[in-house]
């Protein structure tokens, strides 16, 4: 069953790579082989290599800003008093399950130009002049600010209570110890609790890699990609060569094919990993 | 004095002030979601937001639900969810039982593969189900959208329903058998209800999967009265012409309809949550 429903439709993509398949196909099934055309124009895209780039970039801001407040919640969630723990342990679970879709539209209503809540509060602060009719999605830069801090609200519980989880079965005695020969917070935490959780760090940050190269309904909710393509990422522009316009299926799979090869090789780490405990399972 | 109290009386107000400040900033959205969803179109529509709405209605409520046809549309999830989920549980079940219970060749290899194809992709998926349930006609079928969410979930859910099976010591099956059961009864009488609550977990993480999704049946479902309930939500947005044509109080209580169910789901698992998340690598 797991060959039927996916090492077939993983097979069948490969082979689409390989073919010139396209809107005219869906009618008439006819195709040709194309061989490496695909590949070769794919390669030769500028678009493929600047969203490639994308990619990469928004991954890496994504990685290190949910990772960070993630890393840094689950220690503050070490030395705050349980009820104040409990609060965030709910506030986090309640981030954490809201729909993507969901969350994405209500951001869209939170940065909504005349209306939106944020603009209101940016304008209130003064410090970045009249917000108010500002449109997010419209503008290259903003529209990747908006979509970030979106994919970072969600990622943050998951990488938060797996970290604090780790936290939690560090040996108090070793803090305790560190602490008495004069170290201070910063210290017992950089020589002492970062190495005990540095695999539980390493795991979440290469699913977060992993996840967050895959990001979809977030950019396409919100942005479509747009402003003219400026925030479209590998996925994206396979769904758009692939499913928009006039449906190049052919070029869309070798796009998808080659993504899958470059997210692979980034997470090599993780996949030697995985392939390394296969042994022992 | 305990280590608990000394550690607290260390500047203890910045961490509280750092975890208050950070709670109203990730709660915020969700707030201002329920707060939207309750609020009279003119106080929502105000160039001065309103952070409690001072008329409550239910007004959006009625609009979200009647806008296209919300109860064709919730069958439509509930059906294609719920079809996901028993296809995803019975095939899962009896994959996990194999793969924790007898060894046989290639079985390290299919493990890795489940691990490795949590990494694809979602679009790589598509391109191939597109094709290959457009050759079988099954693209905006209930059948299409079942075998999709099925592939997305099914990996994830033989993963951590195998944990649960590699809990259970072998010496249960074996005196099992010393009382005459046969495999078929090993498994349903004495296995199956003993990893019950993977059953549980697994069946919850497919449900979420399956409800959330928006992208693959965007792509399959074409035909208006086939749409599920991501694709109704996203239906308020009117991005022609700017987006004032947009009913953002109809939107939010649709929103908030449609995360309850999640979020209610997220709470009764949410201590199995963080040890199958990690142990899965499942999906985002």
């Amino acid at each position: 069953m797991i060959v039927f429903v996916t090492l077939l439709p993983i097979g069948f993509l490969v082979f689409t790579s390989f073919t010139n398949y396209n809107q005219r196909t869906l009618f008439t099934g006819a195709f040709d082989v194309v061989g490496f055309d695909q590949y070769a124009a794919v390669l030769a895209d500028e678009d493929f290599w600047l969203s490639l780039i994308r990619t990469i970039l928004f991954t890496a801001a994504l990685v290190v800003g949910s990772v960070a407040i993630g890393a840094g919640m689950s220690h503050l969630m070490t030395r705050l008093p349980s009820s104040l723990r409990h609060v965030t342990t709910v506030v986090l679970i309640l981030a954490w399950a809201m729909p993507n879709v969901a969350s994405s539209i209500v951001w869209s209503w939170l940065f909504q130009p005349q209306y939106g809540v944020i603009n209101w509060m940016l304008t209130q602060l003064h410090v970045f002049g009249d917000m108010t009719s500002r449109d997010w999605a419209s503008d290259p830069v903003l529209a990747w600010v908006c979509i970030w801090l979106l994919v970072v609200w969600g990622a943050v519980p998951f990488i938060a209570l797996t970290l604090y989880a780790a936290e939690t079965q560090v040996a108090v005695e070793l803090k305790e110890a560190a602490r008495l020969d004069g170290a201070s917070e910063w210290n017992v935490y950089r020589v002492v609790v970062l190495p005990s959780i540095a695999p539980t760090i390493l795991l979440v940050t290469m699913l977060s890699i992993i996840w967050d190269f895959n990001v979809f309904n977030q950019i396409w909710l919100i942005s479509e990609g747009g402003p003219d393509g400026a925030t479209s990422t590998l996925g994206v522009f396979t769904y758009t060569t692939a499913f928009s316009g006039n449906l190049q299926i052919g070029a869309g799979s070798a796009i998808a094919v080659a993504s899958t090869i470059i997210l692979a090789a980034l997470s090599a780490v993780y996949i030697r990993h995985l392939v390394r405990s296969g042994e022992d399972l | 004095m305990t280590t608990r109290t000394r550690r607290l009386r260390r500047r203890p107000w910045i961490s509280s002030t750092i975890a208050v400040v950070f709670c109203i900033v990730w709660a915020f959205p969700v707030y201002w979601m329920v707060n939207t969803a309750f609020k009279p179109r003119a106080e929502m529509l105000s160039t001065t937001p309103h952070f409690f709405p001072e008329a409550p209605t239910l007004e959006n409520f009625f609009t979200a639900i009647g806008r296209g046809q919300f109860l064709v549309y919730l069958q439509n999830s509930v059906i294609v969810v719920a079809g996901a989920v028993v296809f995803a549980i019975v095939l899962g079940i009896f994959a996990a039982a194999a793969l924790s219970r007898f060894r046989f060749r290639g079985r390290r290899p299919i493990l890795v593969l489940i691990l490795i194809v949590q990494m694809l992709p979602g679009t790589a998926l598509l391109i191939p189900q597109f094709l290959i349930f457009n050759s079988m006609g099954l693209l905006g079928t209930y059948w299409g959208l079942i075998f999709a969410y099925v592939a997305s979930v099914l990996p994830f859910s033989i993963w951590v329903m195998r944990g649960f099976f590699l809990a259970i010591p072998i010496e249960i099956d074996e005196a099992a058998r010393i009382d005459g059961a046969s495999t078929w009864q090993v498994l349903t009488r004495v296995l199956f209800p003993l990893v019950m609550p993977g059953i549980v977990s697994s069946s919850v993480f497919a449900f979420i999967a399956a409800w959330n999704d928006y992208i693959v049946a965007f792509t399959f479902m074409k035909d208006q009265a086939s749409y599920t309930l991501p694709v109704w939500l996203n239906s308020f947005t009117v991005s022609v012409g700017g987006d004032m044509g947009t009913d953002y109080g109809g939107q939010m209580a649709a929103a908030t309809l449609f995360s309850l169910p999640v979020v209610v789901f997220f709470m009764i698992i949410q201590r199995n949550l963080v040890t199958g998340m990690s142990a899965g690598a499942v999906k985002g």
